[in-house]
């Protein structure tokens, strides 16, 4: 493990979120002896109710004070509107469904707060994420965490050499249920604290509709099964993406079997969403895509194009693939399957067994 | 541990710890009750009232206990809701307690009028006199900013409100205990203060009202504090809060002269080492041990680390804004530009602060700010 390579002079600041995961980040290094501070993170302004930033906050601040360490906290929400936000709203005004998260870490926890936690005097970050980092002779190298079902590598793929140097996960090589484990048993007051998902700044999923119209206005249109038949309407394209099942209105009389309905392909032209019947329906699968924006996590393309595989979203079983084209930062990759799903504006991210060696942002499939 | 932070708030004066900690233990009647216990805790209750009343020059029916300072300057803005004339003056440098109330209560047709200050943070009479409406209300403004610790011409802002016969509150919460305080002489309608800010206990607070004053409650129950501020009274809090008026008062010269060469230490001492450093606030109109001070190039968020790690306190912008790190609004009515205002550290000094903690202050700025 890289981080136990620390010298136990140098201070580690830890980015503590009030979660279960920097708590206990900070619990492991501070068991270990290391000189470490915290620093709790404001990325978002305003008066979301859906954001939890102050429970958040006292959450940090509790755990901060029963492991005596210091709280500091800083606020990146102009980097994170910026940098992030502003490109989130963009993406899904072109009816694109963007991933905030990565861009989130590239910008602001690996940039905006690893640049504050060095000027604070720090020679490393720790964060609480599932992924592993490695010094070998050709750089540093980013692992899957060990948990394979926690493995948050997928979020990270966009941190170059000069963040991994300076980055230690310390929960990269335990289970999630053995985190849980370790906040109990040492009294953290978050052991059983809900793990944050979806969107940070949104909150739950239920309000994710609701949040989108306020910043990108509703162009309703019709919604058209895939052989060209008008069966119903939607509120904006903006509001669906590929693969989506629930929430898209579409009574019986349509079609001949008890199927559900999925998103298919959003023509963003003509402003129709355009829909088909089975999640085994041959049109919500394809065989390859584009993408551009590409990032490899060592500096430069792998020297062979051979035994990759690829995540087109979270949580998804490494594909086996073929990068058929490579550009400087574009990109055509072929399945040796077809993928269901493939949505504009996730990121492909490229694995070789263990290793996340980088990737993309989808821009079309075939 | 040195702690230079006295404006955000002080430690509780011993001799108060004293008095609360026997009264707590003694009686525990409720004032309401008619018996010998109730009856008991109302005379403590009414000899603090005149108590402080004395001190500021007062009479006992003018002193409104709260729960806060901040509380005291909601009953005053609040009850206007009830009033014909609904418009307010304020300055632009008031505490959220004055600003973000006055946002609040505009649904119920409250309307405000922000004056600027100058670039030591002072209002101009002038500009408040060319202000003033017909419907204006209520003047508030400042006794001592907090950030600054600018004194505001208070009794020239005091004579334009009574030349047109409108109310003037003043939030002084920074101003007791630094400053020779008689409401008599002043002639101001409405005074906050807080008994935290000058070492008495944290939850009590008072608001002066004259007399001859409107107040309309907002909180409203068991009729207590002549009906004007309801609930079970804080006797242990109300003991300490006469008591710490009393010392802040009683002593009041002394303590200046204790802020005042602590202050001179310090800025004489610190000139030896650091050249890049800014001074803010009125150079002479300014409560002693109060220091505003800007040390270009180096982000105050990061000094206050450093000096943290070492056990020294100070703050940035105002204590309310810890959880994020933001310019300071008022430093930025005051004018100065983004790059002083992000550079500044407030320094305040108090009672128990000796020459060898400015020293050690000293040392730490000279070690962290020379970059």
């Amino acid at each position: 493990m890289l981080w136990l390579n620390t010298r136990m002079s140098d201070t580690i600041i830890i980015g503590m979120s009030g979660g279960v995961d920097s708590s206990v980040t900070a619990k492991i290094l501070k068991d270990k002896g290391y000189k470490i501070e915290c620093v709790f993170m404001k990325n978002w302004e305003g008066d979301e109710e859906n954001c939890n930033a102050e429970e958040d906050y006292k959450d940090a601040l509790s755990i901060c004070d029963y492991l005596d360490i210091p709280l500091r906290s800083v606020n990146f929400s102009n980097e994170y509107w910026e940098k992030v936000f502003q490109y989130f709203i963009d993406e899904y005004a072109k009816g694109r469904t963007p991933n905030p998260d990565v861009l989130c870490n590239r910008e602001v926890k690996f940039k905006a707060f690893l640049d504050y936690a060095l000027d604070l005097g720090a020679s490393k970050i720790a964060t609480g994420h599932y992924a592993q980092i490695i010094e070998t002779k050709d750089g540093f190298k980013l692992l899957k965490g060990q948990d394979q079902k926690k493995d948050q590598s997928y979020f990270l793929y966009l941190l170059g050499q000069e963040a991994l140097s300076k980055s230690i996960f310390p929960l990269g090589n335990i289970e999630k249920i053995t985190v849980r484990k370790l906040a109990e048993d040492s009294g953290l007051i978050n052991y059983a604290k809900k793990d944050s998902t979806g969107v940070c700044f949104i909150g739950e999923q239920k309000f994710f509709k609701e949040f989108l119209k306020k910043y990108i206005p509703a162009k309703p249109g019709y919604i058209q099964t895939i052989k060209g038949k008008i069966c119903g309407e939607h509120e904006g394209l903006t509001y669906y993406t590929m693969g989506q099942r629930k929430g898209l209105g579409i009574g019986g009389g349509h079609g001949n079997i008890e199927a559900p309905w999925f998103v298919a392909d959003k023509d963003i032209e003509n402003n129709i969403l355009i829909v088909a019947q089975g999640h085994d329906n041959p049109s919500l699968f394809h065989q390859g895509l584009n993408a551009d924006g590409i990032h490899w996590i060592k500096g430069s393309p792998p020297h062979s194009l051979e035994n990759i595989s690829a995540k087109i979203r979270y949580r998804q079983a490494d594909q086996n693939c073929k990068i058929v084209e490579l550009s400087f930062d574009k990109c055509k990759v072929e399945f040796k399957k077809p993928q269901f799903a493939i949505t504009p504006g996730q990121s492909i991210v490229f694995y070789r067994g263990e290793e996340c060696i980088g990737g993309a942002i989808i821009n079309n499939r075939y | 541990m040195p702690y230079f932070d006295h404006s955000a708030t002080t430690p509780i004066h011993p001799i108060v710890l004293h008095k609360m900690n026997s009264i707590s233990e003694a009686h525990f009647g409720n004032p309401s009750s008619i018996h010998s216990s109730g009856r008991k805790s109302k005379a403590i209750i009414e000899s603090s009232r005149r108590i402080i009343a004395d001190l500021i020059h007062a009479a006992p029916n003018e002193i409104i206990f709260t729960g806060s300072g901040t509380e005291a300057n909601n009953a005053v803005l609040w009850s206007l809701i009830f009033e014909q004339n609904k418009h307010v003056i304020t300055s632009s440098v008031e505490h959220p307690a004055i600003l973000k109330v006055l946002d609040s209560i505009a649904p119920f047709g409250v309307t405000y009028t922000k004056l600027p200050v100058n670039k030591f943070g002072e209002v101009n009479p002038t500009e408040l006199e060319k202000a003033i409406q017909k419907n204006t209300g209520l003047i508030s403004i400042m006794m001592v900013n907090n950030e600054v610790g600018t004194i505001n011409p208070i009794n020239s802002l005091i004579q334009v409100s009574k030349s047109k016969n409108i109310p003037f509150h003043s939030d002084s919460v920074q101003a007791l205990g630094k400053t020779p305080l008689s409401v008599n002489d002043l002639g101001a309608d409405y005074l906050s203060f807080s008994g935290h800010k000058f070492y008495g206990p944290k939850g009590v607070g008072f608001l002066y009202k004259k007399n001859e004053s409107k107040l309309n409650p907002i909180i409203i129950g068991g009729g207590q504090e002549s009906q004007l501020r309801a609930g079970t009274e804080n006797i242990s809090g109300i003991v300490g809060l006469a008591e710490a008026v009393r010392l802040a008062v009683q002593n009041l010269d002394s303590r200046i002269l204790h802020l005042e060469e602590l202050e001179a230490t310090f800025k004489s001492s610190l000139s030896n080492y650091c050249t890049n450093v800014i001074y803010n606030g009125h150079p002479k109109k300014h409560v002693p041990g109060v220091i505003s001070a800007s040390f270009l190039n180096k982000k105050s968020d990061i000094l206050l680390a450093e000096l943290d790690r070492e056990g020294i306190e100070v703050s940035s912008g105002s204590a309310c804004g810890s959880g994020s790190v933001k310019p300071s609004f008022v430093l930025e009515e005051m004018g100065l530009p983004e790059s002083q205002n992000i550079s500044t550290i407030r320094i305040s000094f108090g009672r128990s602060n000796t020459m060898a903690d400015v020293n050690t202050l000293v040392n730490a700025l000279a070690k962290y700010t020379n970059v």
